[in-house]
């Protein structure tokens, strides 16, 4: 945008009046249809996040013309434009990540992971971290007394199966394809809505089996299961610190 | 889309925006295909159109959130999202157009099947179309569907790229009175 002689902005050195105020619902029209030149469409997008009104005039014109756009035939995309989207979608919650060489090694575990194969666990939730936690969606009765998680790595085998025996007070994990990093652990971590993760143990290449800490042996309906990547030997303090890496509702089995 | 089929694509937008990827994998089922076609038609390219689809896509899944339902169906909010992607990839590369301009968008207006179109828009859209003067409405079409530029319909015109301007404004100018008017 070129800058004017200050006549029509509030004060001094106040910009042109931008190219669309003569007409701006023939230019949200023209931005729509794309025909807007390359300078024009910039402003026009840089002005659409703070102007209502040139959003509601897109809109329309986007609702007016949409019937033009269902005439272009369907065509079946490629398999790889999805293992694309997947992959970016994977990668994108650990942005609040640590180390650049620790960085690298979880995209590529988070690469290929699936939504655990049962339950509801937001991936927003995910890029929020434990502490942000929110479980959503109907809750499983709560009478039963043995549950069962699965993780899905995308292929046939799924990375961990955990289940959780409350009459023992037991969780038996077992690690079928988890990749830990080099000098890190996975450490899993039990999650009741509101209140702080706790932790259930480490996770190592063996079948595990941990305890359910005493207080916590009445909740299981109510809880997630999450894994983090933690500093070798487990997190500081007891407080999640890595990015989670598995995530999922405990399933009444 | 059918009414019923916006209901279901609305809900799952909304799922996605919780960042439900299960979700997401079911409306790229049911849109991709639809979205690819918009895509293919502007950026001729079979291979740039898919990498663009693979930016909308993850573009929904961020954006998702911004999607009001109150504001509208859903399929003009996705159908924008891809036609504006195919758009800018379409400028940034600044290709020459290789193909000849489609003539039947159209005429295929009034063919699309039940399930393709809220047919009171469709219909509305066609009515209106046809009463724009002709050049602006070959225009306005071919902006819309294959992403011309106002330069290149100067070409194609063989008039002044600020004519053209002329025409698209009021081209759009006659089709919004006349929609309101139906």
């Amino acid at each position: 945008m070129s800058t004017g002689p200050g006549k029509f902005g509030p004060g001094d050195g106040a910009e042109a009046p931008p190219f669309w105020v003569e007409d701006p619902d023939g230019a949200a029209g023209e931005y729509v249809l794309g025909t807007l030149d390359a300078a024009e469409r910039a402003a026009f997008v840089r002005a659409l996040d703070q102007t209502p009104a040139l959003r509601a005039a897109v809109a329309a014109w986007e609702a007016r013309l949409a019937p033009l756009a269902a005439t272009a035939p369907a065509m079946e995309p490629d398999p790889r434009v999805w293992a694309g989207i997947e992959a970016q979608v994977a990668a994108h919650p650990d942005a609040q990540d640590t180390d650049a060489a620790g960085t690298a090694r979880i995209v590529r575990l988070e690469r290929g992971l699936r939504r655990w194969r049962f339950g509801a666990a937001a991936a927003s939730a995910l890029a929020a971290g434990l502490a942000l936690w929110i479980v959503a969606g109907p809750r499983p009765a709560p009478d039963g007394r043995q549950y069962l998680a699965v993780v899905d790595r995308g292929g046939a085998l799924p990375a961990l199966i955990v289940r959780v025996d409350l009459d023992r007070g037991r969780v038996h994990v077992r690690s079928l394809a988890a990749e830990t990093p080099p000098d890190r652990s996975l450490e899993l971590w039990y999650i009741h809505a509101g209140t702080a993760p706790r932790s259930l143990g480490l996770i190592t290449d063996a079948t595990e089996t941990l305890t359910v800490p005493s207080d916590l042996r009445s909740d299981a309906p109510d809880a997630t299961l999450a894994v983090t990547v933690e500093p070798k030997g487990g997190a500081p303090g007891g407080k999640a610190t890595g990015p989670v890496i598995y995530s999922g509702r405990l399933i009444r089995e | 889309m059918k009414a019923s089929d916006d209901a279901d694509l609305a809900r799952l937008i909304m799922s996605v925006a919780e960042g439900d990827r299960t979700a997401l994998r079911a409306l790229y089922t049911a849109t991709a295909p639809k979205l690819l076609g918009i895509i293919l038609r502007i950026v001729q390219d079979r291979g740039a159109a898919e990498d663009a689809l693979q930016e909308v896509f993850v573009r929904i899944w961020q954006r998702a959130g911004s999607y009001d339902p109150n504001g509208g169906t859903p399929f003009p909010w996705l159908a924008a999202i891809a036609r504006h992607k195919a758009i800018d990839r379409l400028r940034q590369e600044k290709v020459a157009r290789l193909t000849q301009a489609e003539e039947g968008w159209l005429e295929r207006l009034a063919d699309l099947g039940d399930g393709e179109a809220d047919l009171a828009r469709r219909d509305a859209l066609a009515h209106c179309l046809d009463a724009v003067e002709p050049a602006q409405r070959d225009c306005l079409v071919l902006a819309y569907c294959e992403g011309w530029s106002r330069e290149e319909l100067a070409a194609r015109h063989d008039r002044p790229v600020n004519t053209i301007k002329t025409w698209l404004r009021r081209g759009l100018t006659g089709l919004r009175s006349c929609l309101e008017a139906v």
